[in-house]
């Protein structure tokens, strides 16, 4: 039986409008994807830079999937958000990216959007915070008609991971 | 204006010359035989040498480039300065000399033109001054390098060549040579001179270097040469050697009548310069380059920018550059000749827009193009150049946004969310990253129905069904299938019909046929699915008519009615005629369809018949033909052999059946089946149409008409009432008003529920609840499905579920009950058994706010979609690939999938048929068809993975595996002994193992116990999941005193459980002024000033150490016997005390303790007593207590009987003679032992555990108000009186949270252990329930909680901590008429346990429950230290007094100062029912079993105690075993009957005495409450008796059981051992 081990860290973010940083990560699969120990989701603390405009989280990911076909490979979505002084959260941006079908050490940066509101939302995002939010959040990996959203670019968000498959060679994936 | 410097200079240069000359002419010496050749073969020479040149320079490094670079600069610089030494001298000369000489190479390219620089450098060098200067650049100098190492070749060889000549003419011909191998040099190196594009300066010139531009077109160069020439860059080194030359010529005008070998000189000199370019310029010049003063005006020049003027420019570019003109070309231009341009437009052939170009850049284009070779072939046939139509799209494709709202998908829809702090610290939506989180789901419950009720009479059944019937009758008129298959049935076969007249049979095509072959065989399945609804149609209404019928019958038979359903059936006729033509052409065209198929089977069957025909003949042949050859063999060969082939060839091929001839279809008999199963599932023809129609219009008869059971059951229907729990996630959060049921069984709520939630829907559940008078009772649950997050209260349906319940209801009057076996028929022979059950119709809907907007959570977090990734559009990600028929229903209705689409159709034909009959869908459905042809595993193998189980289960923390290190990484290497424990503990789960317990029931409770303590683990491991901030951040706090913290919050998002995130709003941090941040110095200065050695020394808190620094071995305990009173004494010991660990083999630490009592007395080498160390070592071990060490006085529990100890009277009353102490020690007569107990080092107590589980939150039936209020009480306790319990609420064996007093009613004890004197029922009744064994609930459940059990769960359990034992005889004593209250409070040796307190003749008693002693309230030696709360069935009191200890407290509770009650007037008692049976049922005891345990027991004492004696023999001695055994009884006896029995026992000692005689005994009875075996065996292992050494010992033993109602036992051990008295002595 395939397996895949999918061992790294969320390293930071940067290039975000604001310091403050937490991400809400998580690992979407197919149906044929099984997670054996780890959790396909999370969240990390909060990271203010002092320094820099990279936010550190150092966020592990440790999932061990067993692989029953490749239908659905796993991809990591994730939400950075601010914190802001007040202890208010707000959205800054969406992303999603692969998890690297090849095995090995991968530095990936995964850029993130972020929904554009109307000129009222804009506005009052300025002054007071908040913004517009995807109600289904699933629209992050999922491509439909995604053409009908505004969006603009925030930042990237940094990622170690290290792939590890095993038996894939059995069912003539070569890995 | 020769300055004497620079003739010095020429000086200088003159006489290096010479010296250069000298020295070359010495190698022209040396080079004679080359010179002879120097003229014939000098172009080839050279044209060589710069080959290799051009090489070289090619692959130049840098070292070479730099060395060139030097050279270069040096050259520069000495360019410069002659320069101006020749702008100043010799302007004219100069420049006509260049001019010349630019002009003869001029002649050789005159036609071609390449590039211009040249020129201007020739500007610049020569007579213009406003000429650029050249530029030194690195290709430059490696030019100038090559070349002029060429030159000093070339040079060599000529100035040899010259002086053999000895020519007069100097100059022409000098130069000549010069300017021929200049130009030969050029031309090897394929870098063109600048010549050709030089502007004739001086006509006069051109004549006079004639010949030399004839000698050099004589030997013209090739063409590549030419090419290569013209196409380089030319760089301006060519003026740098007429510089020199010119140099060379003005130096030879100066000296007037120099010589040509001063000429010849100059030139060798310049050569042998450049050939020895290691020797720097600066020597060439006596290094006095440099050292020329005036520098900066001699080397620099003021110049204006350089600019070429426009016009000259274009001039100049005229040549080089076409400029297409503007003007239109005339068509005839662009067309081939004689050719009209044709315009395909005109023609009517469609010709896209060209895109849009100004008509002046177009004609400007086409002058261009039409100058290019081929230029003709751009233009088409109408004379316009050929475009491609414009790409440009008028409109844009994407579509616009101006309804941003409207028309987005919703999963698309943003929604503009304030940034907001969260309100929900544990926001269990996941993901949702919602911070309002302000969900709100609407449950409607309309009202439910009963389908079969255990009230409902005969009729009613019969009713219900009927109702069911005719439901099921409309729902299916309402899909009306068989009509539809029957329409499709007709179209099929007109089709059909359709196709064969069209094509005649002949002129069938292939695909044709293939269609035909389609269509019948789907004619045969809608045939066949039409005639199943079609029967099933039929029968229902048959059904219908039948039960109507028994119900018409019964309503006779009973003689009154009790439903008001009346079934009427309209006859609608039908024309006769029509409908038997109908018929008949349905029965004919089946047939003939039959018919059709059974000619096709009939022809495959014969295709078989004949192929396998023609196999067996084959076969048969081959057999003969083997015969005849073996018969030919025969005559050859001898028999055997003959005999042994046919023996080997017979059984090797067995003969084929031969085949039978398929019968030919009996069309008779077809027609008679297909008649037949018309006539049994359809309508005759000419019948008339049967629609039934059910009304519920008919009367009930008057209750005064029925029966006497009937009126019974009528009353008994009115006197219930219905209503509805709802739970929200396992939790209570509603409930409907109880509704009266009524005489048809249809119950109407019609309430709607909002529910806010905070955490994610995971399931919603109705309780149906059956109020009967005072008593309601569950009936059943039913769970709702979560709504999907679309489905709002607008497009939210009623929908009805069904449930049902397994009670068995039996009643004396006439309801039919439930679970029990009802007949209809008379006789009784078609029973049935009717379950309650019912259906219950509501609506769950996501709310929708203010705003309209859905008050829902983010699609993704239903939990249905699992695959949800697209929503709606994707069917594969919405249904799953499984094709869950259900589900694909849903998604059809939801994506509102085209119904007519033909893509569509066979969904549409599936839904329609499996959602509405039962027809089963055709398996091979399946959405994903791919997916398993992708798979790599099937499901299967994936489980039967051991490796991947192993993972998985480790990842659950199922406990067999939740620690499991290292899982192999291959899969063989994974046995399956690994599963082997867990599977067998999942397998045998059930089944009881009696060896350990003797007693089934209590090894069912065992078990019992064991699952509550595995679901209070898995509680605590999710708690321990559950992280708080202290447990991620640590943070020394600052020391100070006062109130002032100086904390510093950090921001945080925590982890929750694996799953789940938490949001928390961080903490106002709060800064600590300056001032009391001085002051907290102060204090700790004032700290300083601390007397060393103070008068009270306190024990110091010592450093603690956490737990994982420690290895095993590392922890010591110390035990501080302080003092002990009443200690019997044994004469003639040593004093010693062991304090022995739980287990033998571990003794943890031994310690003498001087105490005051201990003075000369003497303590038994016995352990502490057995409920005391086994509480007290758990404490020690987890150090959960507190304070991490225990300190008081131990009461020593003292067998009954002392054999050999006596106890020192005197001294004790010498202590005793304090007066109303006296009268306090008569209650609790005993040893008593004060000691300190801690462990080294201290351990940091564990994880506050107990507090995470409060955060966990149990689920409560409570009232939320009450629970909050329960809260607040217990929160302000603890900041009030830190360390002083107080319990409101706790966790029942359910782990739900329950309020406390719920458990405090009066009981009554078992009748056995009344007495008729009330003070001894009460002892009695103490010792009855201090003898349930004890089985602390921190033991079991790790620390975790403390899970109080109701009385009778308590005695069922036969096991409980100390709060049981409490609240039950707290419940005795209530019932026997007792004032009591349940003490909860801190206890040696327990920590927080429960006490009970009895308020007796104006005396406060506590009662210690464990083991059944009582305590006055001012009694020293009781065990409760300090008393948190009293409860009692009605409130809870606080003790809100200074002081703790019972001693110092007022126990009035009416006392407002003292005792602070939880309800009060504001907050009155809400009327709480009490979780406790009324009455508990007790099992008589059982004196067979109490034997029977007995025997075992001393079997079993015996076989253990010969064992730990192994080196020695045991010998038993009979005679005492038989007087122990006697005594047994009494000693029971004299327990339970209380002061009294102690002297009956010491009597019995006596006589024991007496009669064994000369005997030295020692010895004493042990008693205990039996719980299970071990713990007999190890208090028997600990007295120690079996480790005397006498040679000569005796032992007795004797076992007696003491049974009592509800098998609880009373065990007692009497051990001894006898030494004989002469010995002794």
């Amino acid at each position: 039986m395939a397996e895949l081990h999918v061992i790294g860290q969320l390293v930071g973010a940067a290039g975000f409008p604001h310091g403050r940083l937490f991400c809400k990560w998580g690992l979407h699969t197919g149906g044929a994807w099984r997670v054996l120990s780890g959790s396909k989701q999370g969240q990390t603390q909060v990271d203010d830079p002092q320094t820099g405009g990279t936010a550190y989280w150092s966020h592990p990911i440790d999932v061990h999937y067993a692989v029953q076909g490749l239908h659905g490979w796993p991809k990591m979505h994730f939400q950075v958000w601010h914190q802001d002084s007040f202890g208010r959260c707000q959205l800054l941006g969406y992303g999603y990216c692969h998890v690297p079908s090849t095995p090995g050490h991968h530095r990936i940066s995964c850029a993130t959007w972020r929904p554009r509101g109307s000129w009222q939302e804009e506005l009052s995002q300025m002054f007071v915070g908040g913004g517009p939010q995807l109600r289904s959040p699933d629209v992050i990996y999922s491509g439909a008609d995604r053409y009908r959203l505004h969006t603009e670019a925030v930042g990237t968000v940094e990622l170690e991971l290290g792939v590890i498959m095993r038996h894939f060679d059995k069912y003539g994936v070569d890995a | 204006m020769a300055s004497p410097r620079t003739s010095a200079i020429r000086e200088k240069l003159r006489k290096q010359r010479r010296s250069l000359e000298e020295t070359l002419v010495k190698l022209k010496h040396e080079r004679d035989d080359e010179q002879a050749l120097v003229s014939s073969s000098r172009l080839s020479e050279e044209s060589l040498q710069t080959a290799m040149k051009e090489a070289q320079s090619s692959e130049d490094d840098a070292g070479e480039t730099l060395k060139r670079t030097l050279r270069a600069q040096r050259q520069m610089r000495r360019k410069k300065l002659l320069e101006q030494i020749s702008a100043q001298e010799f302007p004219g000369d100069d420049v006509e000399e260049i001019s010349s000489a630019r002009h003869l190479s001029d002649d050789e390219g005159s036609a071609k033109r390449t590039t211009e620089p040249p020129r201007t450098i020739l500007h610049g060098r020569g007579a213009s001054p406003q000429a650029p200067k050249s530029r030194t650049s690195q290709k430059f100098d490696r030019f100038v390098t090559r070349r002029l190492e060429e030159k000093l070749r070339a040079a060599r060889s000529q100035g040899e060549s010259l002086q053999r000549q000895e020519t007069s003419v100097v100059g022409a011909s000098r130069l000549q040579t010069l300017r021929e191998r200049l130009r030969f040099d050029r031309e090897a190196d394929s870098d063109g001179d600048s010549g050709p594009q030089l502007m004739p300066r001086a006509a006069g010139a051109r004549v006079k270097f004639q010949e030399a531009a004839g000698r050099a077109e004589k030997e013209r160069p090739t063409t590549e040469e030419a090419y290569n020439f013209f196409t380089l860059d030319f760089e301006p080194e060519p003026e740098e050697k007429t510089s020199e030359k010119g140099r060379k010529q003005r130096e030879s005008g100066e000296d007037g009548g120099q010589e040509e070998a001063r000429q010849r000189d100059e030139v060798e000199d310049q050569n042998q310069d450049h050939n020895e370019e290691e020797e720097p310029l600066v020597q060439d010049e006596d290094g006095n380059v440099f050292v020329i003063e005036q520098t900066a005006k001699d080397f620099l020049e003021v110049r204006s920018a350089e600019y070429i003027g426009l016009r000259a420019l274009a001039r100049r570019h005229r040549a080089l550059v076409y400029t297409p003109s503007a003007r239109t070309v005339p068509t005839s231009a662009k067309l081939p000749e004689n050719v009209r341009p044709r315009y395909l437009e005109e023609e009517g052939l469609y010709v896209g827009e060209r895109p849009a170009v100004t008509p002046t850049n177009e004609n400007i284009l086409e002058n261009r193009i039409l100058k290019m070779e081929e230029g003709a072939k751009w233009f088409g046939d109408d004379g316009r150049i050929t475009a491609l139509p414009d790409p440009i799209k008028e409109s844009s494709t994407r579509p616009p946004l101006f309804h941003l709202e409207e028309d987005l998908d919703p999963a698309l829809q943003t929604v503009y969310r304030k940034p907001l702090k969260s309100k929900h610290a544990s926001q269990y939506i996941a993901g949702a990253a919602d911070p309002e989180g302000d969900y709100q789901l609407d449950l409607d419950v309309s009202g439910l129905i009963f389908s079969h009720h255990p009230l409902f009479s005969r009729e009613h059944v019969l009713a219900s069904r009927l109702a069911q019937l005719y439901d099921q009758y409309l729902s299916r008129q309402r899909n009306n299938l068989a009509e539809h298959l029957t329409d499709k049935l007709n179209g099929l076969r007109n089709t059909m019909r359709n196709m064969l007249e069209i094509h005649s049979e002949q002129n069938l095509s292939r695909a044709m046929q293939q269609r035909i072959v389609e269509y019948s065989a789907e004619i045969k399945n809608t045939r066949q699915l039409r005639d199943g609804e079609q029967e099933k149609d039929r029968m229902l209404l048959k059904n219908l008519i039948k039960v109507w019928k028994e119900l018409k019958a019964l309503r006779e038979f009973q003689k009154f009615t009790n439903t008001p359903y009346k079934l009427y059936l309209r006859r609608e006729n039908v024309d006769r005629t029509s409908d038997e033509r109908e018929y008949e052409k349905d029965v004919l065209s089946e047939l003939w369809e039959l018919e059709a198929e059974g000619e096709v089977d009939y022809q495959r069957k014969m295709a078989d018949y004949r192929r396998q025909l023609d196999e067996w003949k084959a076969w048969r042949r081959k057999q003969k033909s083997k015969k005849k050859r073996k018969k030919r063999k025969t005559q050859d060969e001898t028999e055997e052999e003959d005999q042994g082939a046919s023996e080997s060839e017979g059984p090797a091929e067995e003969e084929p059946p031969k085949p039978e001839l398929p019968q030919k279809l009996d069309f008779d008999a077809i027609e008679q089946q297909v008649r037949q199963k018309a006539s049994r599932i359809r309508r005759k023809p000419g019948e008339a149409i049967l629609i039934p129609e059910l009304t519920a219009s008919g009367s009930i008869s008057e209750t005064e008409l029925c029966p006497r059971a009937e009126v019974a059951r009528r009353e008994d229907v009115a006197r219930r009432a219905v209503f509805v729990n709802i739970l929200y996630n396992d939790k209570e959060v509603s409930q409907t008003n109880s509704r009266a049921l009524t005489s048809d069984f249809r119950v109407h709520f019609g309430q709607i529920f909002n529910l806010k939630i905070v955490n994610c829907p995971r399931s919603i559940t109705l309780q149906v609840f059956e109020e009967a008078g005072s008593s309601c009772s569950l009936l059943a649950q039913v769970y709702v499905p979560v709504p999907n997050s679309s489905v709002l209260a607008a497009n939210a349906s009623v929908e009805e579920f069904e449930f049902s319940s397994n009670q068995r209801v039996m009643f004396d009057h006439d309801g039919v009950g439930s679970d029990v076996p009802l007949s209809f028929a008379a006789e009784g022979s078609d029973n049935v058994i009717l379950l309650t059950s019912g259906k219950v119709s509501c609506c769950v809907c996501w709310g929708v706010g203010e705003d309209d907007v859905p008050l829902a959570p983010p699609l993704s977090q239903n939990a249905a979609a699992l695959h949800g990734s697209a929503g709606h559009s994707d069917a594969i990600s919405h249904i799953g690939p499984s094709g869950d028929m259900k589900k694909m229903g849903e998604w059809v209705t939801q994506s509102r999938l085209d119904p007519n689409d033909p893509k569509n159709a066979s969904i549409m034909q599936l839904l329609k048929v499996a959602g509405a009959g039962r027809v089963t869908a055709p398996d091979y459905f399946r959405l994903e068809q791919l997916q398993e042809e992708f798979n790599f595993a099937s499901d299967d193998e994936l489980a039967r993975s051991r490796r991947f189980r192993l993972l998985a289960l480790r990842s659950q923390e199922v406990p067999e595996f939740r620690n499991f290190k290292c899982v192999p990484s291959h899969e063989r290497e994974v046995t399956d002994k690994v599963f082997q424990d867990y599977e067998k503990r999942l397998k045998e789960g059930e089944i009881i193992d009696t060896k350990e317990y003797l007693d089934s029931h209590r090894a069912l409770v065992a078990k019992y116990l064991q699952k509550i303590r595995e679901a209070v683990i898995h509680r605590f491991l999710l708690a321990s999941h559950n992280f708080l901030l202290s447990d991620l951040v640590i943070e020394e706090e600052m020391p100070c005193f006062g109130g002032a913290h100086l904390q510093r919050v950090p921001d945080r998002h925590l982890r929750e459980f694996s799953e789940f995130l938490e949001m928390r709003s961080p903490k106002p941090i709060e800064m600590t002024g300056r001032a009391e941040l001085l002051m907290i110095l102060g204090l700790n200065l004032f700290h300083l000033a601390e007397p060393k050695r103070p008068l009270k020394p306190q024990r110091k808190e010592r450093k603690k150490v956490t737990a994982q620094n420690l290895s095993d071995g590392d922890i010591k305990l110390l035990v501080n016997i302080l003092r002990a009173y009443d200690i019997p004494v044994r004469r003639s010991q040593s004093s010693r005390t062991v304090v022995a660990g739980r287990h033998p083999g571990r003794r943890l630490a031994r310690r003498s303790g001087p105490g005051e009592a201990l003075r000369g007395g003497l303590l038994p080498a016995r352990r502490l007593p057995n409920h005391h160390r086994r509480r007290a070592q758990p404490l020690l071990e987890r150090g959960a207590a507190a304070a991490l060490s225990i300190d008081g006085t131990f009461k020593v529990k003292t067998p009954a009987v002392l054999l050999g100890y006596s106890k020192e009277r005197g001294h004790a009353h010498g202590l005793a003679n304090a007066g109303a102490y006296d009268a306090m020690r008569s209650l609790c007569q005993g040893a008593f032992i004060t000691l300190f107990i801690t462990i080294e080092p201290q351990l940091l107590p564990g994880d506050s555990i107990r507090e995470k589980i409060k955060e966990l939150k149990f689920d409560s039936q409570e009232d939320e108000r009450l629970l909050r209020a329960a809260e607040r009480f217990e929160r302000t306790a603890s900041a009030e009186f830190p360390g002083r319990p107080c319990a409101t609420t706790v966790v029942d064996l359910n782990g739900k949270t329950v309020f406390i007093t719920r458990y405090i009613r009066p009981l009554n004890p078992p009748q056995e252990v009344l007495a008729d004197e009330p003070q001894e029922s009460t002892a009695q009744v103490a010792r009855f329930v201090s003898l349930i064994p004890s089985l602390p609930d921190r033991v079991s459940y790790a620390g975790i909680c403390d899970l109080w059990s109701t009385c009778d769960q308590f005695l069922t359990l036969l096991a409980g901590g100390e709060e049981e034992h409490a609240v039950l005889l707290c419940n005795y004593f209530l019932f026997l008429g007792k004032k009591a209250w349940l003490v909860i409070g801190t206890a040696v040796p327990e920590g927080s346990s429960a006490y009970v307190l009895t308020l007796e003749h104006g005396r406060y008693l506590i009662w210690n429950p464990s083991d059944g002693q009582v305590y006055g309230q001012y009694d020293t030696f009781c065990p409760l230290q300090a008393v948190g709360c009293l409860v009692d069935a009605d409130n809870v009191w606080l003790n809100i007094q200074e002081q703790a200890s019972p001693m110092r407290i007022s126990f009035d509770v009416s006392r407002a100062s003292c005792w602070r009650p939880f309800f009060t007037r504001s907050f009155p008692h809400p009327g709480l029912s009490s979780v406790q049976p009324e009455e508990l049922a007790y099992r008589r005891s059982d004196k067979a079993t109490a034997a029977e345990l007995q025997d075992r027991l001393e079997k079993l004492l015996r076989d253990k105690l010969m064992e730990w004696r192994p080196h020695r023999p045991t010998r038993w001695n009979r005679y005492c075993t038989g007087a122990l055994k006697h005594i047994l009884p009494t000693l029971e006896q004299g327990a339970a009957g209380g002061g009294a029995g102690r002297d009956l026992a010491e009597g019995h000692r006596h006589e024991l005495q007496n009669l064994l005689g000369d005997n030295r005994i020692w010895g004493f009875p042990l008693h205990m409450a039996f719980s299970e075996m071990a713990p007999v065996v190890e208090a028997v292992h600990s007295t120690g008796v079996h480790t005397i050494h006498a040679a000569n010992a005796e032992f007795a033993l004797a076992v007696y059981v003491h049974p009592y109602p509800n098998n609880v036992l009373s065990v007692w051990v009497y051990l001894a051992s006898l030494v004989r008295a002469s010995r002794d002595e």
